[in-house]
């Protein structure tokens, strides 16, 4: 794989965003923002996302939404989810869907960076890997 | 735990003063309507009838009388025991006595034991101690039917109840043994109610008619004063009394007739009907009593999560502008670790962690803001009275850890206009932190809540504990919203705490005790229409309690 990896963030935080697509991006990847799931959908490179990094608390469709949209419609993006307001049952949800991981905020580099390496990894897996 | 409310608040879920329900009332006439019916069938030429002398019916019938009547006297001593009125300590002691008496009745009861009876008792003996029975019964009926409206201020003090009722479980016992003794001593000199061991005197029905008199005259005294499910039994009992009487006399007073064999099963029956009754409305009420405090203590789990909820809402609002910052300060360090540093992109980072730096502290000054806009659910409250209210909802968590409260208070508190719900927030935060600083503590675990009338007219609180007290140079610090010393929680507490007392007007601090614990006080105003105030004296113009002088003292 000689392409730089995509990432996508979706959070309605800006600052969170932006902070986060920064960070990503310092570390070599190449990242984009998005600030609702709506706008990370009608994106028109949704599909060369290699890991999608989503809040789950956002007005309109939530994460855990998005994620099911995502499964249902065929996309198989690795997901990370990143929340403020951890719970359980929601957390259970996501994992049971194939998230690769259930992040609370705040949240710190090495732990970003391993989640995002193993999203990478079974991205890479992928049968269909384009 | 000596302050903490033992007393019940109301009785509404002890028998003797529960209001019988309309079933209740349908039910014991009911139970009295068939008790007539049965006395109609068996009276009149069927009662006359002489049946056999059936040698177990007597020991059997005064036994089962005598567990029966014994149950029920220990359930209302129980009752009395909570309830400490005089009244039910009467009925309590009548019961005793009807299942005492059954005793020396049963052994002297000619043919049962020994053909003239046990105990050396006289052909007269037995018929005697059943009028003593019959009359002695209702003796305490009335009494309890004169003592039970009285001011109930005229109870038997709490640490003598034990002392009371071993001392009328005494005194019961030794009239029944007095009456019993003087019962056969005197046989030869006492009026002849007995002409054999089978037929009864033309004296009985003037004997038995005195003992329905007390029955009819309790009865009645019963009636007018009916207000508790007790007095609706207890009034069958006495009609069920009087109807055995009246079968067992006539038309011929005789033992072993119909009547005579009816009369006992009806007094049995609803003997046994009364504590089942007894039995059947204690269970419910039991039921009920655990209905409601599994209420109380969703309504508790309900107001400690709103407390919860409010963190969390506040926690969700500081965790954002956190994240960022944690991110924006490792997108800095990789930034200007590379060969050539991306200064400019660090730049606007390094911008970004100031601008959500800011930000948290607006979150911070929200909370205050979104404190201030229940306004209108502020009512004037007596501040002991609440604080009482929280230490009974927090009673199961100090008894488990074991710690002693101790509350003081000025006789006249004004009140406060305040927020309920919120001031109650600031009880249980300051309590449960107080609870979780002595947790640990292998010394005394004392909680002190003092409400005292203030210089300006106000309330102070003061709420201390013997835990591990808070370190001088953190106190200030405990009022940031993210300080916590604790390895759980958010350490939002103090500055909820703060933010409702600075939105009703008043002042929270904390002091340091040294190493014996720490002291949380707070100043509220006091309600205007309690305490005028001139506009010159209002708190506001005081000089601030300065929590850095307070904690040197």
């Amino acid at each position: 794989m000689d392409e730089v990896p995509i990432i996508s963030i979706v959070d309605d935080d800006a600052s969170v965003r932006t902070a986060t697509a920064r960070l990503l991006r310092s570390l070599g990847f190449s990242a984009h923002a998005f600030a609702s799931a709506q706008e990370y959908l009608s994106w028109s490179r949704l599909r060369e996302t290699s890991c999608l990094i989503a809040d789950v608390e956002m007005p309109g469709m939530t994460g855990v939404e998005l994620q099911e949209y995502l499964i249902t419609n065929g996309h198989r993006t690795p997901m990370i989810f990143i929340t403020a307001f951890p719970e359980d049952r929601i957390r259970e949800r996501a994992m049971k869907a194939g998230a690769i991981a259930f992040l609370s905020k705040p949240f710190d580099e090495p732990q970003l960076l391993e989640c995002v390496e193993r999203a990478l990894q079974r991205n890479q897996d992928r049968p269909n890997n384009p | 735990m000596s302050a903490v409310p033992g007393r019940l608040e109301n009785e509404e879920f002890i028998l003797s003063s529960l209001a019988p329900s309309t079933t209740q009332k349908r039910l014991a006439l009911a139970v009295v309507l068939i008790l007539l019916l049965g006395f109609f069938i068996t009276a009149g030429p069927l009662s006359s009838v002489q049946l056999a002398p059936v040698g177990a019916f007597v020991p059997a019938y005064a036994a089962a009388m005598l567990v029966n009547d014994s149950i029920t006297a220990v359930l209302l001593f129980a009752q009395f025991s909570i309830l400490r009125s005089r009244a039910l300590l009467a009925i309590s002691s009548g019961y005793l006595f009807t299942a005492l008496i059954m005793i020396p009745w049963m052994l002297t009861f000619p043919g049962v034991f020994a053909p003239r009876g046990m105990l050396g008792a006289g052909l007269q003996t037995t018929a005697w101690l059943y009028i003593v029975w019959h009359a002695g019964f209702p003796t305490f009926v009335i009494t309890y039917a004169t003592l039970k409206d009285r001011n109930p201020a005229r109870r038997v003090s709490e640490s003598s109840v034990r002392a009371v009722i071993v001392f009328s479980i005494a005194v019961t016992a030794s009239f029944v043994c007095a009456a019993t003794f003087l019962v056969i001593a005197s046989d030869p000199l006492l009026p002849h109610l007995m002409l054999d061991t089978v037929h009864l005197s033309s004296l009985w029905p003037y004997a038995a008619g005195f003992a329905s008199l007390l029955s009819l005259s309790a009865l009645v005294l019963l009636w007018v004063r009916r207000r508790s499910v007790l007095d609706l039994w207890l009034i069958v009992v006495m009609c069920a009394f009087v109807i055995e009487m009246v079968l067992i006399s006539f038309p011929v007073p005789a033992r072993y007739t119909v009547g005579w064999y009816a009369g006992r099963v009806f007094g049995f029956l609803s003997g046994c009907l009364v504590l089942f009754v007894l039995l059947h409305e204690i269970t419910t009420l039991y039921v009920r009593l655990l209905r409601a405090m599994l209420a109380q203590r969703r309504e508790r789990q309900a107001r400690l999560m709103t407390a919860d909820a409010v963190s969390a809402s506040i926690g969700h609002e500081i965790k954002q502008p956190l994240s960022a910052m944690i991110a924006n300060a490792a997108a800095g360090v990789r930034l200007l670790d590379r060969g050539t540093p991306d200064l400019e992109e660090a730049k606007l980072a390094f911008r970004e962690i100031v601008a959500d730096g800011l930000r948290t502290g607006e979150v911070i000054d929200g909370i205050r803001a979104m404190f201030k806009k229940n306004a209108r659910t502020r009512t004037s409250l007596n501040i002991h009275e609440l604080l009482r209210e929280t230490l009974a909802l927090l009673a199961g968590e100090l008894q488990a850890k074991r710690i002693s409260v101790r509350v003081q208070t000025d006789e006249v508190l004004p009140e406060v206009k305040a927020d309920r719900v919120q001031l109650q927030q600031v009880f249980v935060n300051l309590f449960t932190n107080a609870i979780d600083s002595m947790s640990s503590n292998d010394g005394p675990r004392v909680l002190g809540v003092t409400s005292e009338v203030h210089s300006s007219g106000g309330v102070i609180v003061s709420v201390t504990d013997t835990g591990t007290g808070v370190d001088p140079k953190q106190l200030d610090r405990i009022f940031n919203p993210l300080f916590t010393t604790k390895s759980h929680g958010m350490g939002m507490g103090f500055s909820i705490c703060r933010s409702i007392i600075e939105a009703h007007d008043g002042q929270l601090w904390a002091v340091a005790n040294g190493s014996s614990g720490a002291t949380f006080q707070f100043l509220l105003p006091a309600h205007p229409a309690d305490h005028p105030m001139k506009t010159s004296e209002r708190l506001n113009d005081h000089p601030r309690v300065c929590p850095q002088v307070l904690g040197q003292q």
